[in-house]
């Protein structure tokens, strides 16, 4: 009796496994609004005819796979999940539902089983494996919730990702070292990533947090948001107008749009070094998230209906 | 720049008519292979093996891609389908004129060896719109062959018809020219690098 008094009066909490699969479902049938805004309007600016063609496909296959129900991409890329949490934070067993949830989502035909021993490349055929997906938390003392944003970003964009570390002399005067590797980088990628899509940097720490930063950037962030740091915003400015002039475009055919935004994170670093890695994503944005908030609000995060 | 509708098999002459920046539709029988399946094809033809025939016969295209599939009631269903990046085969271009293919599809454009080959044998690289898989599924209107699926779904042979499949950019053709080198060389002037 007093056992069941107790447990009614303590709330039963947020039904994690049904969000996470309503977020995982979202974000594998469609491209976040932050991205599909962006991809409207350089659809609208472009006047090649295969640059126009290449941008208007891109629109319709996202209309289409909404319409349909089906997986916005053949590939699912890589799964990062980015949490973040509170000191008053209740979480559940991340790693064990995604474990569950991934399975069931490549029985549905939402994500293609592509992940493979890195090595024997054997396929383990429901897409899960030691590492996957890759989850990235951040404790942040005062948040009043967990917030958790799954991103699938395809591996095209993967190969052409590139890290160097600067030093003082070499990052050159007003950042020409710095920007002629990230624009250059672009240049190299050519149509291989996938563009339009967004390049993320990393900057700072060492070769480890410049990397998970470049990821992160273009993971959690909007890619029409402006960055908080005015040198940065600028940088973010100055390098995409660099790598929109190269004329590279849509898949790479050519066109106005290579990227439909430059996203940076920093952290400090080493009086020595200046770690720089660049990060691509394709256009293809699959993130969707949920906060749920310590007094049970519900929030959705990079969700199709709110465009 | 000229538009064409071309039916698989495909001769010598279908595609040297092509040049940079046509646009192209196909109908007929269109193969996937990506990594796996081009280092076990290379395998075979040194050991002068057999390569599975159809789908890998005179006159085929060759698709980088790897599909989305589901098996519904012992019936493969295709849900998904789009290029992968294919410059993760230019390794393999010399392949090519011993599977007898006379296009090749995918994205972001091959390298030099590959262009070479085009150009000696007769053959073209057609870019698809990349992620746009749920469009370029509204083409592919039947599964006639599935081999090699021991190397799991993404990197097995799919062997489909496919009906009016396009627009599809002619991106390197079998005169020299591809288009992702024209845009590289401008870009850089452009940038001065």
């Amino acid at each position: 009796m007093k056992e069941g008094k107790r447990l009614s009066t303590i709330s039963k909490g947020p039904d994690w496994q049904d969000l996470i699969e309503q977020v995982v479902h979202h974000s594998c049938t469609g491209i976040a609004p932050d991205a599909e805004r962006l991809l409207r309007k350089a659809e609208a600016r472009e006047d090649g005819p295969v640059a126009k063609s290449m941008l208007g496909s891109m629109i319709e296959n996202i209309e289409l796979a909404e319409e349909l129900d089906k997986p916005v991409c053949q590939s699912p890329g890589f799964p990062a999940v980015y949490i973040t949490f509170g000191k008053n934070s209740v979480m559940p067993d991340f790693t064990t539902i995604f474990k569950e949830i991934i399975p069931k989502m490549v029985a549905d035909g939402f994500i293609r089983p592509s992940i493979v021993h890195p090595l024997t490349r054997k396929n383990t055929e429901d897409s899960t494996g030691p590492g996957v997906p890759n989850f990235e938390y951040d404790y942040r003392p005062e948040a009043d919730y967990v917030e958790l944003i799954v991103s699938f970003k395809a591996c095209g964009a993967e190969l052409m990702n590139a890290y160097k570390t600067f030093t003082s002399s070499t990052l050159g005067e007003d950042l020409e070292g710095l920007k002629k590797f990230v624009v250059g980088q672009v240049v190299e990628a050519k149509g291989i990533p996938c563009p339009p899509g967004a390049i993320g940097v990393g900057i700072g720490g060492q070769m480890d947090v410049a990397a998970r930063l470049s990821r992160r950037a273009v993971s959690v962030r909007e890619w029409d948001d402006t960055n908080p740091d005015p040198m940065l915003a600028e940088l973010e400015e100055e390098l995409l107008e660099s790598i929109n002039s190269t004329g590279i475009g849509p898949g790479g055919t050519g066109g106005r749009t290579t990227a439909l935004g430059v996203k940076v994170l920093m952290a400090y670093t080493h009086t020595a070094i200046a770690p720089v890695a660049v990060n691509f994503h394709c256009w293809v944005a699959r993130r969707a998230g949920v906060r749920v908030y310590d007094d049970g609000r519900i929030e959705r995060l990079f969700w199709r209906c709110d465009r | 720049m000229a538009e064409y509708r071309l039916t698989v098999p495909l001769t010598e002459e279908d595609v040297r008519k092509l040049h940079v920046g046509d646009i192209v539709y196909l109908t007929g029988e269109v193969f996937t292979a990506r990594d796996m399946a081009h280092l076990r094809a290379r395998s075979l033809l040194e050991k002068g093996e057999p390569v599975p025939e159809p789908p890998m016969r005179e006159g085929g295209v060759l698709f980088h891609a790897g599909p989305v599939m589901v098996k519904e009631g012992g019936v493969w269903k295709l849900m998904a389908i789009g290029p992968t990046t294919s410059m993760r085969m230019e390794p393999h271009c010399d392949i090519i004129p011993k599977l007898g293919v006379r296009v090749l599809v995918g994205k972001g454009g091959m390298g030099q060896s590959s262009l070479s080959t085009f150009k000696d044998w007769g053959a073209v690289y057609l870019a698809a719109a990349p992620g746009c898989a749920v469009k370029h599924a509204g083409a592919f209107i039947s599964l006639k062959f599935v081999g090699w699926l021991d190397m799991g779904i993404p990197e097995a042979v799919w062997d489909f018809e496919v009906a009016d499949w396009g627009p599809l950019v002619v991106a390197m053709d079998s005169h020299g020219l591809s288009i992702y080198d024209m845009i590289m060389e401008k870009a850089r002037k452009i940038l001065g690098y």
